[in-house]
This record gives C-alpha cells, structure tokens and sequence, in this order.
C-alpha cells in the first residue's frame, strides 16, 4: 500500500555537529491486508520512517509513494489511512468526545457517522465511560485508547501505530492487541512499530527490522521462526511426581525417548527448540 | 468547499479549545482590574475623568488583545508539535495550509471575543462617567483588533521560523519598533542621515506599521480625522495580513514538522 523506495534521511542540527544518517536508503513496501510490524531499538528510525510516509518530513533522497488502492493524490490517499503518534497528548480542554468529533470532521464524516463510529468503538476500546470528560484527566492508558479510536473513526485501509503499545500495563496491552488481531481479521492493513518484540511475534504476519537506520530483515515471521530453529528437541516429562525438561540435540532424540520410556517415564511433551523472536534479534543485532 | 470546511474545523475547535482554558477567566479578572483602575483613576481626577477612564480603557483593551495575541500565538505550532497534535490533524486529508488558516482564524475569534469583553466594559465605564459617543470611538477599538490580528500574524511566522521564546521577544521588538518608528522617522538625527532615512524606509516597506492603527490619542483629545486615513488603514492592514498569512502558509508547507 505504500512504498519506500531508497529513502535516506540526514538530519543536521548544528553546523558544527556530524551529520546524523537517521535513514540510509530504506527499501520495502507494506502489503495489502497483512500485520507487519516495525521493529528496531530505540533511534533506529522507525519513527523518522513513520514520518516520512505519512509527509511530517521529507527524505533528503528517495521517495514515497502510495498505491492506487488508497487514493490517486496524496490527500485521498490520507482518507484511507488511519495514523496514531507515538505517546500522544491531545488537546486538554477538549473531552474526549469532542475530540472524536473534531478528528471525524477533517475526515469528511458527517456527525451521525462520527456518532455511531463512536458508539461501537467507544465500547471495545472500553473508554465510553469517559467519553465527556475533559482530555486532561485522562491516563496514558486512557489516552492512548482514545487516539487509537480517533484513528479508526473514518474506516481507514491502512493504520499506521507509532509505538501503540509503549507504557501500557499488561491489561491493557492485551486490550490493544486484541484489537489489532480484529482489525487483522477484518482484512485491514496494518503497520505498527515497536521495540517489544513478543508483541510483534503474537499479532504480526511479517516483520521489518530496521537497525541503525537500515533494514536488515524484512519477512514473515514463519520465515524468520522456521530459519532459526535449532537442531534441539525439548523433551518434557514427569519422573515421579515431578516434571523435569531436557534439550536433547535432535540426532540423539530417538536414544534417549527409548531410554526414558524403557524407564517407565510418562511423556509430556516434545517440541522442536526454538528461539524467540527476541533471541533472534537480539543476534540481529549483537551481529 | 471540503477545504473551507475543514478550515472552519479547525477555527472552532482552536477557539473552543482556548475558551475552555483559563482565558475566559483571566480577561474577566482583566476586566475587573481595569474597573478598578478606573474608579481610582475617575476618583483623583479632577476635569476630565471620562478622558482619563477612556485612556485606561483603550491602553488596557490594547495591551491586553496584543498580549494574547503574543502568547498564545507563539504556541500556535510549537504546542502542536510538542504535544503531536499536529500529526493527528494533518495525517488526514487536511492540506497544510488548511491547517495555519483554520489556528490563525480561531485564535483570531478569541482576540474578537476579548476585545468585545473588554471594550463593552470600558465604553460602559466611560459612558457612565458622562462620556460622549463619537464614531471614532469604534474606529479605535476596531484598530486595536487589527492591531493584534497583525501582532499574531507576526508571531506566527516567527514561531515557524524559530523557537517559540525568540519569536515571543522578536514580535514584542516588533511591536514597540512598529508603534515608534514613524516619530523616530520626525527626529533631526534621522532626517540628516540618508543611510538611517533609508533603513526606516526599509522598515516602512516589510515590517509592521502599529503606529498607523494608534487612534487614542484621536479618541482622547478629540482631534479630527479624516475617513480617507481610517479605509486606508484598513485596507493597509488587509494587504499586511494576506502577505503575512501568505508567508506563514509557505513557510508552514516546507516546514519539516520533527
């Protein structure tokens, strides 16, 4: 739905600093109806990418371009994306319907459209109960609900989350992705960064990696599993009243099953050994 | 028309946004001070207590309107930005300019609202005391508003091209520059020196001429002025308005919102 096609990003605060090489030659492209998330420690430019594709900055090379799926120009393009910054605070006065209600009308809703989008919304993201207090007392959690509500008013193709889940306790957390699973399930494109890698391994179909300002995985998470997986068994099991785990290299499985049924131990379980998602970026990047 | 719209979107909800905070409060309190003052003033005045009510008023209705403008004009992108409120505005199909026109117009309705406040209650002040109605009363207060509208314009562009602390200090230089330069101009120094006869030329054409809109001294002593002077002015402060709009909207379209 959109492409990034060789964009680079060279950031010069102060004349006599280095120049900071925020993006180098970034390649990929988020497809249709897929949950990809946008992994990459912290300054490795997943926001500056966020920014650029959504036209806050402009690359100092490359360019950007958006599908015909979303629009023919830029602007129409935007009615069909729904985009969340990150740690976001909105205007304090406004309540949180008010703001629903300003959000719905720069996307060309009309106020029983932005109300019944509210309705259903407001109750998944369990936020209704709050919906005409001011901005101001909300929490983070709150707040965060409330943005990502304003993001889904207008139906959008694409969503776009800048660190969606950052600072939420775990409930909440879950609450969220929930979400994103149903938006997945409702064919909607997806596109969220983040730096917590099991969230990603848990509702994402493919990954990009950005490290120091350059992609250095993009695929799906299968893939990336499936490539990584260790020559291991893990083999569980009870011996007595007690459930004991072994990792056994997988050309001594057979052996050492044998040897344990021989000995009257009940077997558990048995699973190929594999790595995280985290494990293996971890790799990524002490590489 | 979609675009019309979405700029009074934005000016409705700027402006709800500012009525809601203390603002409200803050020019009520104004009010009320500016009462005071002119009880007290109305009070130890011997003659003239209407003029000297007046003076008050006018003075306290301009710096308060210029004021606002100033402050909460500074932070009419730097908050945004801050606070990200921006992305959330133009990463829906709302072109830049849209978005500068719809903060400047609603910011521009709380200035309105204030100098309302304000003039209804020095007028009413005034009026009591035993002061008379004269058109160039309204004329007064309505440059007062340009003049704020031209202050904000200003700091607007100024807070689009630096931080939000040099563009307040720069646009209250502005400010006094604009309301002294024209007597500046009148010195012996100035008209024996061609080089600094041409700064203030220079001055004359790009930087605001506040000193154009200052009708109080007019108001108070009564003084004759043509109408001629007052449609020229205005139409001055529409031309000066649209080049700075103008200005603020290009520099907002290039700007790198990081």
């Amino acid at each position: 739905m959109i492409d990034f096609c060789n964009v680079s990003k060279v950031f010069n605060t102060d004349l006599l600093k280095k120049d900071f090489h925020a993006l180098k030659s970034v390649t990929f492209n988020i497809p249709e109806g897929k949950t990809i998330g946008f992994l990459g420690a912290n300054g490795a430019g997943k926001t500056t990418s966020l920014k650029i594709a959504m036209d806050f900055i402009r690359p100092t090379s490359g360019e950007i371009k958006y599908n015909e799926s979303l629009g023919k120009n830029k602007l129409e393009a935007f009615k069909n994306i729904g985009y969340l910054p990150e740690r976001p605070f909105f205007y304090p006065h406004l309540t949180g319907l008010e703001f629903c209600h300003y959000m719905g009308a720069l996307t060309d809703l009309s106020k029983a459209e932005i109300e019944s989008q509210v309705n259903v919304w407001a109750i998944k993201f369990k936020i209704d109960f709050a919906l005409n207090r001011h901005i101001k007392n909300y929490s983070k959690g709150m707040l965060q609900r409330i943005g990502f509500l304003a993001t889904l008013l207008h139906n959008p193709k694409l969503i776009i989350l800048d660190e969606p889940l950052a600072g939420l306790d775990p409930i909440g957390r879950k609450e969220l992705k929930d979400i994103i699973v149903q938006l997945r399930d409702e064919g909607k494109t997806v596109f969220f960064s983040s730096h917590i890698i099991s969230d990603v391994e848990e509702i994402c179909d493919s990954v990009i990696f950005l490290k120091d300002g350059e992609v250095v995985f993009n695929g799906s998470v299968d893939q990336i599993m499936k490539d990584n997986i260790k020559p291991e068994t893990r083999i569980s099991y009870f011996d007595g009243d007690s459930l004991l785990t072994e990792v056994i290299p997988n050309n001594k499985k057979e052996e050492y099953l044998s040897k344990l049924l021989k000995d009257g131990k009940e077997i558990v379980s048995l699973q190929a050994e594999k790595p995280t998602l985290e494990e293996i970026f971890y790799n990524v990047k002490k590489n | 028309m979609r675009e019309i719209n979405k700029i009074l979107t934005i000016a409705k909800f700027t402006f709800k946004e500012i009525i809601k905070s203390n603002i409200l409060v803050n020019i009520f309190f104004l009010g009320l001070g500016l009462l005071l003052v002119t009880y007290v003033a109305y009070s130890f005045t011997y003659g003239e207590p209407a003029r000297i009510a007046l003076d008050f008023g006018l003075g306290t209705l301009s710096l308060s309107s210029v004021g606002i403008a100033i402050f909460i004009g500074s932070g009419i992108l730097a908050k945004e930005i801050d606070s990200r409120t921006v992305y959330m505005i133009i990463s829906r199909p709302v072109p830049r300019y849209c978005f500068i026109l719809g903060k400047v117009m609603g910011l521009i309705l709380v200035l309105i609202v204030n100098v309302l406040l304000l003039s209804t209650l020095t007028l009413s002040a005034y009026f009591f005391i035993g002061g008379e109605f004269a058109p160039i009363l309204m004329w007064s207060i309505l440059f007062i508003l340009f003049e704020a509208i031209i202050a904000l314009l200003v700091v607007s562009l100024l807070s689009l091209i630096s931080s939000q602390t040099i563009a307040v200090i720069l646009s209250m230089i502005v400010y006094v520059l604009g309301h002294a330069i024209d007597g500046v101009k009148l010195t012996s120094m100035i008209a024996k020196n061609k080089v600094l006869e041409s700064i203030i030329d220079v001055y004359h054409f790009f930087l605001p001429g506040y000193y154009k809109l200052n009708l109080k001294e007019h108001v108070i002593y009564k003084q004759n002025i043509e109408l001629d002077y007052l449609v020229n002015n205005t139409f001055y402060v529409l031309f000066y308005s649209l080049f700075l709009i103008t200005l603020c909207v290009l520099t907002f379209n290039k700007k790198n919102l990081d």
